[in-house]
């Protein structure tokens, strides 16, 4: 039956979360970003909170929430900050492997280190599975014995800066696909010249210099990696579109009570219709994403392997809706919006490096159309 | 919890809905539009059949009594299954289903503001033996978006109103055999001055003057309704005379004809989606045939379709949203003029955007151009785009007082 009535638990969950970003993410986003990391008091109390194990597996102590829910709360998180919330302790990313694939042996050494500690230490998720190469100096895989050498950098992701661990998407010199899990460091750590945003969540490249990568530490190869991938991608562009909304939402509300309150001309700028129209198209964007997301969680758990266009939908248009909502979010704050004693040229920011990271809009968008053109196996009604 | 998967009663609906659209509207559809008008047979064939529409419970109105009945036990979802079966009557085509026989936009305010011996007098006239309209006129010559501005006037006499004023722009208008019209008793009342009559076909002093030729939706009537010293007796005060009794924070006219399309505009822009799911489907079938699988004009064609699949999901989805919160219980006023504003805008692009996948080919005989003329309305009535723009921002804004 269609509803849109979230449940009891999920509502109570994503109350908290909404307290939390509010009384606590939010007025710590700036010394967040100075500091370059989520600060430890933050990351403490996230991890107190349960939110670095929404998605681990049960059998790894985590509360394997279905996505639906897993959405509302990390939709909920990033109306606190968006940086902060990618900063958050824990796999990141990788969880989603860990979750389809919990009992593979590569991970049980992290597993381990986890389960004996307080917090999860932080994973680099590089999957450049999809992505053809650009630099000369992008990753390369190479087989050897049983295992693979790998050289290059990899592209800049989250979590990158104090990975203990790395897991690792590509595809290897013979055409191959691989996942790998790296829990020996080794690597080097390239810290680079970031500015744009998400500035809290340890952006950074891993850079590897004929690095040996055993067999004990591939998880899978070849068609077997692929279906896994496409899997663990499909639960990754959901939760990621999640937190978009989450930001989307911040940005609206800030910019209503904002304009409510702001005058010019000797009236409330929200009665110029310029100013509360734009508002009512920020709200309309907010709104049709979340539904696109909320849509893509239940499908991608119903139907793991026929999902790929409701996720590459879903991240297509709130990519594409948080840069229009949060370019809007500054606009409409005028000066205001383009300083630092306002959040609103933060959040700009920091979507605009989240669509960067997260995929390339016209990418996500081809890669739908074309399996529209390819076979009509996959309905998204 | 939160699903967008249908029950098996909407499932059914949509199919039986989706059943008719496809063997009984399409292969009439630009025959219709090109004599602008849906052929009487037809028309009473399909009244025989039992279907209406009826914009205030879709389907399974007057005439399933025992669905209703089963379904009072349950979860109401009336409002869930109009915006399914307008879906798919307007996939059909948008003019024909806007022709079908039943109160149509006149339904909503008999129902929610009219007296029980109002409802029962004016919406049981709908049976199978003859097709019968009803139709909704609030807009004027110079008053359409600003609807407060209104200057029909509603004289107070001898048992009842004499009404005197234009209507325009008003679907099934001339046929309908009776019309909720909406006068002022006092201008300088404002909206409380304002009153809803249902005026009856035939009434002395009621004529339609003019049916307009538009751009689309030609199949379907639109009128020009004149009313000169039109007697309209007591009783056809919707509501009755109690209703407006005490003024201060009583319904007033204007109030009931400003509550209807809490429920129509979801309906509208259901139809939207319909029209716009359409030309989707009817282009993506050209394009897999005709387009060569490679090359620049493939992969325009890709990305196109697929921005139009996102864009059509997400207006449903708003558009379902306003739907449940209607059966539920509870005001969708912003929301049902989000999804009609997403909706409406959104499906003229997916028009246009068809039209340039099938390029100019498509101009000559193919369904697209005809639905594109078609959706354009659906951005402009039951409240234009900028008008559901100003009433979601009203909304926004409530909460810090602001009256935008």
């Amino acid at each position: 039956m269609i509803s849109f009535q979230p449940t009891d638990e999920e509502q109570s969950f994503a109350e908290m979360a909404l307290d939390f970003a509010i009384k606590h993410i939010r007025p710590n986003a700036r010394l967040c970003e100075k500091e370059r990391t989520v600060i430890s008091d933050i990351a403490q109390k996230a991890v107190e909170l349960g939110f670095s194990t929404l998605e681990l597996p049960e059998s790894w102590a985590g509360l394997e929430l279905p996505l639906i829910s897993q959405v509302q709360i990390w939709q909920a998180l990033s109306y606190g900050d968006l940086a902060v919330v990618q900063g958050i302790p824990g796999a990141g990313d990788a969880a989603s492997l860990i979750r389809l694939d919990p009992d593979a042996p590569p991970l049980q050494a992290y597993k381990d280190l986890g389960m004996g500690s307080d917090s999860w230490p932080k994973v680099a998720f590089i999957d450049v599975l999809n992505r053809e190469r650009l630099y000369k100096s992008d990753l390369t895989l190479t087989p050897s014995g049983s295992g693979y050498v790998l050289n290059g950098t990899s592209p800049p992701v989250i979590q990158a800066r104090t990975a203990e661990s790395a897991a690792i998407a590509a595809v290897d010199d013979q055409g191959e696909a691989a996942v790998l899990w790296l829990n020996h460091g080794g690597w080097q750590v390239k810290e680079g010249d970031f500015r744009l945003g998400l500035l809290a969540a340890g952006l950074g490249r891993l850079s590897f210099n004929e690095y040996h990568v055993g067999a004990e530490e591939v998880i899978a190869r070849g068609q077997a990696a692929l279906e896994l991938m496409k899997k663990v991608e499909n639960r990754i562009r959901v939760l990621q579109a999640a937190k978009e909304v989450g930001l989307m939402e911040a940005a609206l509300n800030y910019v209503v009570e904002y304009t409510a309150g702001r005058k010019a001309f000797g009236q409330e700028i929200a009665k110029f219709q310029g100013v509360s129209f734009t508002v009512a198209d920020m709200a309309f964007e907010t709104a049709a994403c979340r539904h696109l997301v909320w849509r893509a969680a239940l499908k991608v758990e119903e139907e793991p392997s026929d999902s790929l266009g409701t996720s590459l939908s879903a991240l297509y248009r709130a990519h594409k809706a948080m840069r229009f909502v949060t370019d809007s979010a500054v606009q409409l704050l005028g000066g205001h919006g383009y300083v630092q004693e306002y959040p609103a040229e933060k959040w700009m920011r920091d979507a605009q490096a989240q669509t960067v990271l997260y995929g390339r809009e016209k990418d996500l968008l081809m890669r739908r159309g074309e399996k529209i053109l390819e076979t009509a196996k996959e309905e998204i009604r | 919890m939160i699903s967008y998967e249908m029950s098996p009663q909407q499932k059914q609906i949509k199919e039986l809905v989706h059943w008719f659209a496809e063997n009984e509207m399409r292969p009439i559809s630009l025959e219709a539009d090109r004599q602008e008008k849906v052929p009487d047979e037809w028309l009473e064939k399909v009244n025989r059949m039992g279907i209406q529409l009826n914009t205030s419970s879709f389907v399974g109105s007057a005439r399933s009594g025992d669905t209703e009945k089963s379904a009072k036990k349950k979860e109401r979802e009336g409002n869930r299954l109009a915006v399914i079966a307008s879906e798919e009557m307007a996939w059909g085509d948008p003019a024909i289903a806007l022709s079908l026989p039943g109160p149509g936009l006149g339904g909503p305010p008999v129902q929610s503001s009219g007296t029980p011996e109002q409802k029962q007098r004016f919406l049981s006239i709908f049976t199978k033996d003859k097709p019968r309209w009803g139709a909704y006129a609030l807009t004027e010559p110079e008053a359409g978006s600003d609807a407060s501005g209104i200057r029909t006037t509603a004289k107070k006499v001898d048992g009842g109103y004499v009404l005197n004023g234009q209507k325009i722009f008003i679907t099934n208008g001339g046929r309908a055999s009776w019309v909720v019209v909406f006068a002022t008793v006092d201008r300088n009342l404002g909206r409380a001055g304002h009153r809803a009559f249902v005026v009856e076909k035939g009434t002395p002093g009621f004529r339609t003057t003019h049916l307009a030729h538009k751009m689309g939706l030609r199949a379907n009537e639109t009128a020009e309704l004149l009313f000169e010293d039109c007697f309209v007796p007591a009783e056809n005060l919707l509501g009755g005379e109690e209703l407006y009794a005490t003024a201060g924070n009583r319904p007033s006219g204007f109030q009931v004809a400003m509550k209807t399309f809490d429920s129509t505009r979801p309906i509208v822009a259901a139809m939207a989606v319909g029209i716009a799911r359409a030309a989707y489907e009817y282009t993506k079938a050209i394009v897999k045939q005709e387009y060569p699988k490679h090359g620049q004009l493939y992969h325009q064609a890709v990305m196109m379709l697929a921005d139009m699949e996102q864009e059509i999901d997400a207006a449903r989805y708003l558009t379902w949203e306003a739907a449940w919160l209607a059966d539920v219980g509870t005001a969708n006023a912003k929301e049902a003029a989000m999804c009609k504003a997403v909706a409406g805008k959104m499906a003229l692009k997916v028009c246009a955007e068809c039209l340039e996948l099938l390029g100019p080919e498509g101009l000559d005989g193919h369904l697209v151009e005809k639905l594109y003329r078609d959706v354009k309305v659906f951005d402009i009535f039951e409240g234009t785009n900028q008008i559901q723009h100003l009433v979601t921002a009203r909304r926004l804004y409530a909460p810090y007082g602001v009256h935008v």
